[in-house]
């Protein structure tokens, strides 16, 4: 029987049911006797072994019977030592690793040192040899040098007793030469020159070649047993989370509705006909209308099959809290709320290593010896807010200040005009980090630039909130969907252009007399706050109109301050298709993309966040 | 047009059961020689499309040949014949710049698959 096709299903099923096992470790281990919870883990590990032994992927069976056979030991007893949640983790571990290797289409790895070896306590294990022992780690892609965008790894196993396998692994490398840069090989072409043994050549390449043709000429080779291609696991991993996306389950209620709709918005292309070829406005005007409604109630829908929980990311909190907790000796809790809200699974793929990274930070940095962090999510209008508080030690802006300087970021008088809210962004400043040495939980590559650049690639908006003794909460406010936003339309120096409405707070029509100039700054009054003022056109070098008796004013947000942008006049606002725009337009800060009008024009959307600060950057240097 | 082979090696059998695969596959033998003193003259003579070179020859070994016909032409196509355990020599002639090697006993098969890729590479 073909199994290939249930293999994305199996995959997915599968990561769902090494979360779930995550999860019940660390419940387990907070409360040792819990049998519900010994139950739920032994069936989790007896349905992975079901579908993998049925998929024949028997490493991944045999793993998970060994997992279940030693949760059903305790089924009897109840009560489950701490060395036995360290090897279940361990052993979940390796279930997560065999997995990646039967998505990227590997063998699975070696099982067998974990299967053998009895759980071990960590002290045991920390006097046995200093280095946590991974169990079997296949670590190929581990070892590569640093990875370029198009590179990747391949693997040439040769025939066993291939004669003069030396000679044949430099012809492969002359080979591999020819279809690119040839970055690095184990063994080295000057290794092969000596002479030895040769039975696989592991070779990192950057090539524009497709995969599948140099592997075939890789196979011609006599003496080629197989050739593999192994790519950066990170990258992968992205690609491969979107594979399991791909089959994602919808309600059955939710697809009865797409009929629905469907078979109105056909009935509807009747009525539009007959009104049509009756020439009957009235008509016309009552089918288009209702046509509009029913295409929003499409679109609804559509979103809602898009949507799926923050818990699906926020899964692997628990069992990462509870790591970093045992590593750094701190007493964390973590606390998940309002995690079945639903969110756009692209932005719930974009968020997921920001999340991850401020809650390693909000333990790392934030908590000092005890505490809690609490990730919380909920809707705001038409955004969601996430947020990941702790009541750790909280950051103080005058440090932050000082930092700058010392570091050379601000000068002193830069440092002293900049309001608390804009010093406590300056973590987000690339290379800027508050911690007195990096340490290897937050030092993973991942800097707060990144979850700042990834909040606002998806449309979003970062702020932190942070009180010295009381602690600091990073608040990520992010769009519902990313392809279908409302835009406001507004004149801009004769052309149209349109602003997300996520950023925009109101529109004013201010009286241009009340709008005072104050050096090179202008300024405006709203509520008794004074508020800079910056002209859209200006920004972005266009002419700028005169200045009429009225002046129309979306009030926005740059870096936690509001400002008024000026512009020649709002049009409307509207729902929205929009596209991002291709290269070299997607290298211009501030055009997050662009969307067609009725009559084929193009209209971009421009972030005002990005582009003034862009221009506040210019303007100060 | 018919590929243009040449062969040399120092035991008619082994010349005459290359000559028989190229012949089958429709190739043209242009030159053959016995010994690597008499290749490089003939190569430049005839200029074939690709060479089987033996490795160990009397008066000048395969290597020496190959080097000596690199010399003339950077693009020469020379395919090495060698038996087992002669891999420091495969070594040194891969090095010297021979496209591919053969090791005896050969299949019918192999052998062609080996010209063919380095012909259809260039």
């Amino acid at each position: 029987m073909d199994m290939s096709k249930y293999r994305e299903l199996f995959l997915s099923e599968t990561r769902e049911h090494i979360n779930s096992l995550n999860q019940l470790v660390v419940t387990l281990e907070q409360e040792p006797g819990n049998r519900e919870t010994i139950d739920a883990l032994f069936r989790e590990a007896h349905s992975i072994k079901g579908m993998a032994a049925t998929m024949g992927f028997n490493s991944t069976a045999r793993l998970s019977h060994h997992l279940e056979d030693l949760l059903d030991g305790f089924r009897n007893s109840g009560d489950i030592p701490s060395v036995t949640i360290d090897y279940l983790l361990e052993g979940i571990d390796l279930l997560d690793g065999l997995l990646d290797d039967l998505q990227a289409n590997r063998p699975e790895r070696n099982t067998e040192d974990f299967l053998t070896k009895q759980p071990v306590s960590a002290a045991d294990r920390e006097e046995k040899s200093p280095e946590r022992p991974m169990a079997a780690v296949d670590d190929e892609s581990s070892k590569a040098p640093p990875e370029e965008p198009d590179s990747f790894q391949v693997l040439i196993e040769l025939e066993k007793g291939t004669p003069a396998a030396a000679a044949r692994g430099i012809l492969i490398l002359r080979e591999l030469e020819k279809y690119g840069k040839l970055k690095a090989s184990k063994p080295e072409i000057d290794e092969l020159r000596e002479g030895g043994g040769c039975e696989q050549i592991q070779a990192w390449l950057t090539s524009l070649v497709e995969k599948e043709q140099i592997k075939e000429t890789l196979l011609n080779i006599s003496g080629v047993a197989n050739v593999r291609f192994i790519e950066d696991r990170r990258k992968n991993d992205r690609r491969l989370r979107r594979a399991v996306d791909r089959t994602i389950r919808v309600r059955t209620d939710l697809l009865d509705q797409f009929v629905n709709l469907t078979g109105e918005l056909i009935t509807h292309r009747n009525i539009l006909n007959t009104a049509g070829s009756n020439r009957s406005w009235d008509e016309l005007n009552t089918a288009l209308e209702r046509a509009g409604r029913l295409i929003d109630d499409l679109h609804h829908n559509v979103l809602q099959v898009r949507l799926m929980p923050l818990q699906s990311i926020t899964g692997r909190l628990p069992r990462i809290v509870r790591d970093l907790s045992r590593k750094s000796g701190k007493q964390i809790t973590l606390l998940l709320n309002g995690t079945d809200v639903g969110i756009d699974r692209v932005i719930l793929e974009e968020i997921t290593d920001p999340l991850v990274h401020l809650v390693r930070n909000a333990v790392d940095h934030g908590i000092e010896a005890e505490g809690v962090v609490t990730v919380s999510a909920g809707r705001e209008k038409d955004l969601i807010l996430i947020e990941v508080a702790d009541n750790g030690k909280g950051m103080d802006p005058q440090t932050l200040r000082q930092k700058a300087v010392d570091s050379g970021v601000l000068n002193q008088a830069q440092a002293h005009s900049m309001s608390d809210r804009d010093a406590l962004m300056l973590v987000c400043r690339p290379g800027f980090s508050t911690a007195e040495e990096v340490t290897e939980t937050s030092g993973r590559g991942v800097g707060m630039d990144v979850v700042r650049a990834a909040i606002r690639n998806l449309g979003g908006t970062l702020n932190i909130i942070s009180e010295v003794g009381t602690g600091t909460r990073f608040q990520m406010r992010l769009p519902l969907s990313i392809a279908i936003i409302k835009i406001l339309l507004v004149n801009c120096a004769g052309r149209v252009l349109a602003i997300p409405i996520t950023r925009v707070q109101r529109t004013l029509d201010l009286p241009t007399s009340e709008i005072e100039t104050c050096g090179q700054h202008r300024l405006f009054r709203l509520n008794e706050e004074k508020l800079c003022m910056y002209s859209l056109a200006e920004t972005l070098n266009l002419p700028q109109a005169a200045a009429g008796d009225t002046t129309w004013t979306i009030l926005t947000e740059v870096r936690g301050q509001r400002i008024g942008l000026q512009v020649d006049g709002f049009i409307g606002q509207r729902d929205a298709f929009i596209k991002p725009t291709g290269f070299p337009l997607n290298l211009l800060t501030g055009l997050s993309g662009a969307t067609v009008e009725g009559d084929g024009r193009v209209t971009f959307v421009v972030d005002p966040q990005a582009l003034l600060e862009k221009h506040q950057m210019v303007a100060n240097q | 047009m018919a590929l243009r082979v040449m062969v040399v090696d120092d035991a008619l059998f082994m010349r005459n059961m290359l000559k028989d695969i190229f012949v089958r596959a429709g190739y043209e033998i242009v030159a053959e020689a016995d010994n690597g003193e008499a290749a490089p003259q003939l190569y430049q003579d005839t200029k074939p499309d690709l060479v089987t070179m033996d490795i160990v020859m009397p008066k000048k070994s395969g290597i020496e040949a190959l080097q000596e016909i690199i010399a003339t032409d950077p693009q020469a196509r020379v395919v090495m014949v060698s038996a087992l355990g002669q891999d420091s020599l495969v070594l040194e002639a891969v090095e010297a710049g021979a496209r591919d090697f053969i090791v005896k006993p050969f299949k019918e098969e192999k052998v062609l698959e080996t010209i063919r890729r380095i012909v259809g590479q260039d």
